[in-house]
């Protein structure tokens, strides 16, 4: 028996606000003599979504703003009522949308453990039992008697967490919460989940625009777009798709406001033509293989002549997690150039990137030290694995190619015995 | 009706802990604490009081301040409860937009928090029967059920008025008024015997007195405060006649106003 079953669920708001009493009774009066009556736009937050969810699934659900996925984890919590469809959940379901809702400022933070506790469905008996564990869990033990209004705001989310996920409950929903308290506390928040989705074999529904964090903690993600389900499947495939999404939303907001390309700042006088992926045999390529050789050609067009340029191009994921950086600089070269077009090349042994999507980043600064240009997010750069075979899973699990090979060591004889017996043991 | 009361006793601690917290936190960080619940019946009595010394309302038997204290009881309570209850379900938008539970929890919790204030009236009626000397009877054992039936007038009320509240803050804004109306048509000021006796007895109004009364009676804290007053001061049954038709109002509009609450609240996250 799935743990949640979804089925054509669509949910519909109307825009605008509630109409005053003149509209009500212009429209009674409208729909009395069968005139067309001016109705509020309707807006489709969920379209015709379906899914099921088996017991001890772990599931991610992402998606750009708006697309839908608080209204969905609503639903599930049955907050809010679907339009048309129907939402199955078996199982007590324990509600993380916002930790904290219910902290009453005047109240102490021993009475907001009781008062959170209950509303989340605990019993007494249960928050007495968990009461230590959460206060430690908060590192609060020192404040617990104190009003909570007058706690910092980080302390706040730390004491609600931790009673949050103390909630023993079959299915888990989580909206957003990791994201609380200082790196110290992030940590321990992370460690947490991991310990409630593996030890407790729990359903859990994460919501996240962490996509580094559901591609670790799920088994299964879905990609909402504008209310529907367009991709569910293993958490790499999805995320890239919603990678490539969200590079092509940002290239369109770039285009929208008329910066050709990414963030690019360049002085008077210098311009970036154009970024080309070149493959070993200097063929301009979209796509580049794992460990293979390629050239990055930077085109510039110069309305005066510069000497002693410095390029650079730096690698970087769509989160401006900057991977690397490479410059001229470092290998002592400089360029001169010449009023007009000129073309700058930089070639890369043995591409050290798993596959995936990344972004290219670059600068150029003249001898001085002076940018003569920046940009960011200028070029997409999607890393294939080898041969366009599927990639294996464990190439998924990180960012770079190590160059190394394995090997094994024969030992003497008896001792080799005495290991495979082990290993049939 | 037993899926309800099944429900609502599952969720039994849930009500209690909200009903501590609304009674702790309407005292938090005052200085007198709970002290304040019994000034508003206290005040209303002496000033009452005042005014009778112009006017003059006959008591019968009775001395009117607690005459009047024994009325104010019931009628606070309902008030308070029907007006906390109307904005329970407003006042807590930040809990319903988060987590689920029966929404009938919210203006539930509301009569129970205003039961806790009835609670400490009680002691101030007793020392006015300590200080009048007067001996409560065997009828006193009828005021759980009067209370009882006081909260499901008040939740009558209650619960339409919180489901329509989400919608148009109007009502929250209009209750007070009606509810203060409501009062001067209730046995508060006056107790119920003069108006059996212009009605029924005189027949002031004619023909018309018979149906002047009934009607007078459909409001159900004619017969609520007038039962209270007979069962705690009187040490007589309650009049059940001056019960009835009140009672029968109640039977029938309760189920609507819940239904109607229920059928509601699923749009409550949606809209509020």
């Amino acid at each position: 028996m799935p743990a949640i079953e979804v089925s054509h669920l669509t949910k519909e708001y109307r825009l605008g606000a509630i109409q005053g009493l003149k509209q009500t009774l212009l429209n009674t009066a409208a729909r009395l003599t069968g005139k067309e009556v001016q109705e509020r736009p309707l807006f489709k937050a969920l379209d015709d979504v379906s899914f099921s969810i088996e017991q001890g699934e772990v599931v991610g659900i992402i998606g750009h703003n708006g697309a839908g996925k608080s209204t969905l984890l609503k639903m599930l919590a049955r907050i809010s009522t679907p339009t048309s469809g129907s939402v199955k959940v078996n199982g007590r379901i324990a509600p993380l949308i916002e930790v904290g809702a219910g902290f009453v400022p005047d109240f102490t933070g021993r009475e907001n453990v009781y008062l959170n506790g209950s509303i989340l469905g605990m019993s007494k008996k249960e928050i007495d039992k968990k009461f230590d564990e959460i206060v430690d869990f908060a590192e609060m033990a020192e404040f617990i008697d104190t009003p909570v209004k007058r706690y910092s705001s980080g302390m706040q989310v730390k004491l609600a967490f931790a009673v949050a996920t103390s909630i023993e409950s079959e299915i888990l929903i989580v909206d957003e919460v990791l994201a609380v308290g200082d790196l110290a506390f992030q940590r321990k928040c992370f460690d947490r989940m991991e310990e409630l989705i593996r030890d407790q074999n729990r359903t859990v529904l994460i919501v996240s625009h962490n996509i580094r964090q559901i591609e670790r903690l799920c088994h299964r993600t879905l990609l909402l777009d504008h209310g529907r389900v367009i991709a569910d499947g293993t958490p790499s495939t999805v995320c890239d798709e919603f990678y490539a999404l969200s590079n092509a939303a940002i290239a369109m907001s770039h285009a929208k406001t008329h910066a050709r390309r990414g963030r690019l700042e360049a002085v008077k006088g210098f311009e970036l033509l154009g970024i080309d992926l070149l493959d070993d045999n200097d063929v301009k390529v979209d796509e580049v293989v794992t460990g293979s050789d390629f050239a990055v050609a930077l085109r510039v067009d110069c309305a005066t002549e510069f000497r002693g340029v410095i390029p650079g191009f730096g690698v970087h994921t769509t989160d401006f997690f900057y991977l690397t950086t490479h410059s001229s600089e470092s290998s002592r070269s400089t360029f001169n150039l010449p009023v007009g077009e000129s073309t700058i090349t930089c070639r890369i042994k043995h591409l050290p990137l798993l596959p995936g999507l990344y972004q290219l980043r670059v600068g150029i600064s003249d001898g001085a030290g002076a940018a003569l240009l920046y940009g960011e997010n200028l070029c997409q750069l999607r890393v294939l694995s080898p041969e366009n075979s599927p990639t294996p899973a464990s190439m998924r699990d990180g960012i770079f190619l190590l160059d190394a090979s394995w090997s094994r060591q024969s030992k003497s004889a008896a001792e080799e015995i005495h290991e495979s017996a082990d290993v049939l043991r | 009706m037993l899926t309800i009361a099944k429900n609502l006793y599952d969720y039994r601690e849930l009500m209690a802990t909200l009903a501590w917290k609304n009674v702790t936190l309407r005292y938090k960080q005052a200085y007198l604490g709970i002290a304040w619940a019994i000034l508003k019946p206290v005040m209303l009595m002496l000033i009452f009081t005042l005014v009778k010394s112009f006017v003059g309302i006959d008591s019968g038997d009775i001395p009117y301040p607690i005459l009047v204290f024994a009325a104010l009881m019931p009628w606070t309570f309902f008030q308070e409860s029907t007006s906390e209850g109307v904005t329970s379900v407003v006042g807590n938008t930040a809990l319903i937009k988060k987590i689920y539970f029966p929404r009938e929890i919210f203006p539930i919790t509301s009569v129970l928090t205003k039961l806790v204030e009835l609670g400490i009236n009680f002691v101030i009626l007793a020392g006015l029967m300590v200080w009048y000397q007067m001996m409560p009877t065997i009828y006193i054992l009828w005021v759980p059920l009067i209370i009882a039936y006081t909260i499901l007038a008040a939740l009558t009320i209650a619960f339409v008025g919180a489901a329509i509240n989400v919608y148009y803050r109007d009502v929250g804004a209009a209750l007070p008024v009606m509810l203060s109306l409501l009062m001067y048509a209730s046995p508060v000021i006056y107790p119920l015997q003069l108006v059996k006796d212009k009605l029924l007895t005189q027949q002031a109004a004619g023909e018309w007195s018979d149906t002047l009364y009934t009607l007078y009676t459909l409001n159900p804290l004619a017969g609520i405060i007038d039962a209270f007053q007979s069962v705690v001061l009187r040490g007589t049954p309650p009049d059940l006649n001056a019960m009835i038709p009140g009672a029968i109002m109640i039977v029938i509009l309760l189920p609507l106003s819940y239904l109607y609450f229920k059928r509601a609240e699923s749009y409550f996250a949606d809209v509020i």
